[in-house]
């Protein structure tokens, strides 16, 4: 009875889940204690966890078939949404990503990376498809691209950075020749290494060189591509200028934390504190001095790893971080045990969704990437983030449950 | 490698990456929290660095020559940090602070439900002997400390409670509501100008940083304050009003309950702006005891009110000539028509009475003579609905949108009203005719009666009134104008001059205010008695002038003082004057300045 049940749920994905939405429900709970504006943060954030618990199982129950046939759609209503936000939404520190209904705000973006990694995973799934083919690359691409540039527009960099990943590792999966990946992929990288100045770009370019030496293509061809590769590096210095001045801050502070001590390089020194001071066991709960200071503003937010890395310490730090390693690796289980390709694509989507969200923050967190504003899975408090992760994880089971049809 | 649809190869990459991500971040993790963990955790404890917000000093108000009304200064003001301060303290600070025992523990218990590590506000304005007591004890007194924060300066002569209003710390709902830009013991304008200009006055906070300790005290500035951010004040505001007719306003109300309100016709700018009795800005403002806040607000002559914008009662004859222009407009007079008034007008079983016989009288006589039957007669033929379109045409019956914080619509009777109020068919004309003067359920606010004065002065053109003209930018004190609606009437221009000719007969012919004529000024004004169920009548008095180029126009409402002639015209006259002749003096000293 029970390996039956093993058999349909996956208790080894859920588990971990649940465990990780619970200690974010503590450090919510925690970095908001006796808040002046915040302290009702987290009795908000339970009743959103028990509401995303309903979407996972609403999910997880959802015929697997109707999974293929939202897809067009989900897309197309998460574009128009976007859409709505440039023409209506709200502006929360300088960037609009907001709707509201009546009194409930929303993040569209959020909904877009369901309805980007549905409708990519249809198109690249359909059959006769050649991702190798400059048609099927170029109509993959623009799939993936129209929601970037919406989400640009917000702007919001994180959020964008996410949707790019998406669909390249997509795109990845699909079989893409890793010629033709590292044709479509080096610009992005470049223009990436362009924001840390000339030195990076320089030494990005000579991997660039080299990656153009060991694929041994025609000069003429290997011209081209450097040309390409050369002129996004300029791409930036013309993007920047249309960027939000607290975005262009970002950037600038990560590239160089000193140059401004109290917007990001002031987060993230602090952060760095927090974690640090941290020790073994931690400072204990609601102990942490640098939290409950409160020496970062919205530490409910971006920078919710650093209260468990103050108060519960690295034993702490770690498990939560290995939790997120066991759904990762049960994803990748998954994956190989699935016979259809939309459900291996749908899969690989949501695993590179929740982990370049986990990879980005926890790196903001202890220091080791640029801070950009993307939330923690499971642990950051909102709502929009919680429903659209636990929905998410409902469709893996969903599709866990469902690994030996073949459609 | 294996270009097939998710390949084994494939996989292994997504392995390898999740792998080494991991393996880096537990890495970091052990560097941080085992390897380096002492000096993180000196950091935490002992030097931490601490944002500090530095308030922004508001606004200050000009009058509209540039002379200032409202000013800042630097005050002293004490505050506790609960988390490091010793509750047995409270007396002995009580007793240096000179306060009721209690004091302190009351206003700390306000703000529990903040973080203990926030200062709290305890007594703004406290006197430079304090200061220096707590400067010498600072180690005794762990949390008291004192923060110099701008107060406003209300030395310059004016009151103008009403006008310019006050700010109050902030509360917790509207904290809770705009948590982007304020923060506990933030203060906010909630009434006056200070509360409708809120987001121009506040300016931008700034903050500095500093090296705190593990107790939270400053043991000294961040990088030598290099990341610290100068507050930036908020936009200066150019009001409407002339500060010596706004002071020769405020001495006559000195010992009287009523308001007035004295704009320009063609621009709706707020000259002078009074309501009677006022509160002291200044001592209110400085005012933290709740129980005093209570006394002025419980005070049975209500000072806290605004009588120019929310106090109503009827027009009394002031409202005469709305109802001749709608008679001339309507073709139901002309300027000689005339009727004969015998003292009176039996209407039914009822006689509404006028003030003495005027026998034959036209329309100009009518208004000199203010000649009630005339009135009657004429609202009769006009009637009530279409009366009462017109009334609200000029800006009765709703509010006109003064830019001060509160306001009522006032009234304006027509047979919808009648029939929700008496019930259909429970009410007659007789309730019309008293409207014909002003009385019965008509009821205006005094700020209406000025824009109407305003209309009459300028033949139906003006903008709705206002008390503010503009603002200074912060950088290079530029002045940037506001826009307000404009509010115009239709009517001919001759009809208008028919009715001002009654109003100027009225203070220079024969009158109802002859004794308010002056001889450099032409005024042209009409009295008027407001009936108060309650007591005594209200004074009532609206004028314009210069007659031929009015600057101004002006509505005078005394209350309790009976007939308009004796209290209110008396009033309206100094203040026109006070205007007028400040207005050529500052002519003349820009044209000397010229010539010069």
């Amino acid at each position: 009875m029970f390996s039956k049940l093993e058999d349909k749920f996956d208790f080894s994905l859920f588990v971990p889940i649940i465990i990780l939405t619970g200690i974010g429900l503590l450090a919510i709970y925690s970095s908001t204690y006796n808040h002046p504006t915040a302290s009702g943060n987290f009795i908000k954030q339970v009743y959103f966890s028990f509401i995303s618990l309903g979407a996972f199982f609403f999910f997880y129950f959802l015929p697997h078939k109707s999974l293929k046939l939202i897809a067009g759609g989900l897309y197309a209503f998460s574009i128009l949404l976007l859409l709505a936000v440039i023409a209506l939404g709200k502006t929360v520190y300088g960037a609009k990503s907001w709707i509201s209904f009546g009194s409930i705000g929303f993040q569209p973006s959020e909904f877009a990376k369901v309805g980007l990694i549905f409708f990519l995973a249809y198109w690249l799934s359909y059959k006769n498809r050649n991702i190798n083919n400059l048609k099927d690359i170029s109509v993959a691409l623009a799939i993936g691209m129209i929601p970037v540039a919406l989400i640009m527009l917000e702007p919001d960099l994180g959020t964008a950075i996410v949707f790019i990943i998406i669909t390249f590792t997509m795109i990845f999966w699909s079989g893409l020749n890793l010629f033709a990946f590292f044709v479509v992929a080096s610009p992005v990288v470049i223009v990436f290494a362009s924001m840390f100045g000339l030195g990076a770009i320089i030494i990005s370019l000579g991997f660039v060189l080299l990656a153009l030496y060991f694929f041994k293509r025609d000069i003429f061809t290997s011209l081209i591509i450097f040309v390409f590769n050369l002129a996004s590096s300029f791409f930036f210095d013309y993007i920047i200028r249309y960027l939000k001045p607290h975005q262009q801050k970002r950037i600038e502070s990560f590239v160089n934390p000193a140059a401004d001590p109290l917007g990001s390089g002031y987060n993230a020194l602090q952060a760095k504190v927090a974690i640090g001071s941290g020790g073994l066991f931690g400072k204990g709960f609601l102990h942490g001095s640098q939290t409950q200071l409160r020496f970062i503003p919205e530490q409910w937010t971006d920078f919710i790893y650093c209260v468990i890395g103050e108060e519960f310490g690295f034993w702490g730090s770690v498990i939560t971080i290995s939790l997120f390693f066991i759904v990762f690796l049960r994803f990748l289980n998954i994956i190989s045990s699935v016979k259809d390709k939309f459900s291996s694509l749908v899969l690989v989507g949501i695993l590179t969704l929740l982990f370049t969200h986990f990879s980005i923050n926890i790196g903001m967190n202890i220091g080791i990437t640029p801070v950009i504003g993307l939330p923690l899975p499971f642990l950051s408090y909102g709502g929009s983030s919680l429903l659209v992760n636990m929905s998410l994880i409902g469709i893996a089971m969903n599709i866990y449950k469902n690994r030996r049809l073949y459609t | 490698m294996d270009n097939s649809f998710g390949s084994a190869d494939r996989r292994r990459i997504l392995y390898f990456i999740i792998i080494l991500f991991f393996a880096i971040s537990i890495f970091q993790l052990f560097r941080m929290q085992i390897l380096e963990q002492v000096a993180y955790k000196e950091k935490s404890t002992e030097n931490s660095i601490k944002k500090i917000m530095l308030k922004a000093p508001r606004g200050i108000f000009f009058d509209r020559n540039f002379q200032v009304l409202v000013s800042n200064k630097p005050s002293y003001s004490f505050e506790i940090t609960p988390a490091n301060y010793n509750r047995q303290l409270n007396p002995l600070i009580e007793h240096v602070l000179g306060v009721d025992s209690n004091y302190i523990s009351k206003r700390l218990s306000k703000s529990t439900a903040y973080s203990k590590y926030i200062p709290r506000l305890i007594k703004r304005n406290v006197d430079f002997p304090f200061v220096a007591w707590l400067e010498e004890n600072s180690n005794k007194l762990p949390g008291a400390s004192y923060v110099i924060e701008m107060q406003r300066d209300y030395s310059f002569g004016i009151n103008g409670a009403h006008i310019f209003g006050y700010t109050r710390e902030i509360n917790y709902s509207q904290l809770k509501r705009q948590k982007n830009f304020y923060s506990l013991g933030d203060y906010v304008g909630i009434k006056g100008i200070e509360k409708t200009y809120e987001n121009y006055l506040r300016g931008e906070k700034g903050y500095k940083l500093v090296i705190v300790n593990s107790s939270q005290r400053i043991i000294g500035k961040y990088e030598n304050g290099k990341g610290d951010r100068a507050p930036v004040k908020g936009y200066d505001l150019i009001l409407t009003l002339n500060s010596d007719a706004q002071k020769v306003a405020e001495k006559s109300f000195k010992h009287k309950t009523g308001s007035l309100v004295a704009i320009e016709p063609s621009t709706g700018e707020v000259l002078a702006f009074v309501s009677s009795p006022q509160y002291n800005l200044a001592e209110f403002a400085s005012i933290m005891d709740e129980s005093m806040i209570r006394k002025i607000i419980h005070d049975k002559n209500k000072p806290l009110f605004n009588r120019g914008t929310t106090s109503i009662y009827p027009p009394g004859s002031t409202i005469k000539m709305l109802a001749a222009l709608i008679g001339l407009q309507e073709g139901l007079i002309t300027k000689y028509s005339t009727i004969d008034c015998k003292g009176g007008l039996q209407y039914g079983n009822r006689f509404f009475k006028c003030h003495g016989a005027h026998g034959i009288t036209n329309v100009i006589k009518a208004i000199e003579q203010s000649c009630n039957t005339y009135f009657y007669k004429l609202i009769l033929d006009i009637g009530l609905d279409r009366w009462a379109n017109y009334v609200k045409k000029f800006g009765f019956g709703k509010k006109t949108g003064i830019d001060l914080s509160e306001e009522s619509k006032g009234i304006v009777p027509d047979s919808k009203y009648y029939d929700k109020v008496y019930g259909k068919g429970k009410w007659s004309r007789g309730n019309l005719i008293s409207l014909g003067i002003g009385q019965g359920e008509l009821s205006v606010t005094t700020v209406q009666l000025a824009q109407y004065a305003a209309l009459l002065a300028n033949f139906g053109k003006t903008k709705s009134p206002h008390v503010v003209k503009g603002y200074l930018t912060q950088d290079n004190q530029e002045f940037i104008p506001l826009k307000f609606k404009d509010v115009n009437i239709d009517f001919k221009r001759k009809y208008f001059d028919i009715v001002r000719e009654g109003m100027f007969k009225v203070v220079n012919g024969k009158g109802t205010a002859t004794g308010i004529k002056l001889k450099e000024y032409k005024i042209a004004g009409k009295t008027g008695t407001s009936q108060n169920p309650h007591g005594k009548d209200h004074a009532l008095f609206i004028a314009f002038a210069p007659y031929d180029n009015p600057k101004i126009a002006i509505a005078v409402m005394v209350e309790n003082a009976g007939f308009g002639s004796s209290f209110a015209a008396p009033i309206a006259r100094d203040v026109i004057k006070a205007y007028l002749d400040s207005e050529k003096k500052i002519n003349n000293q820009k044209l000397l300045s010229e010539w010069n």
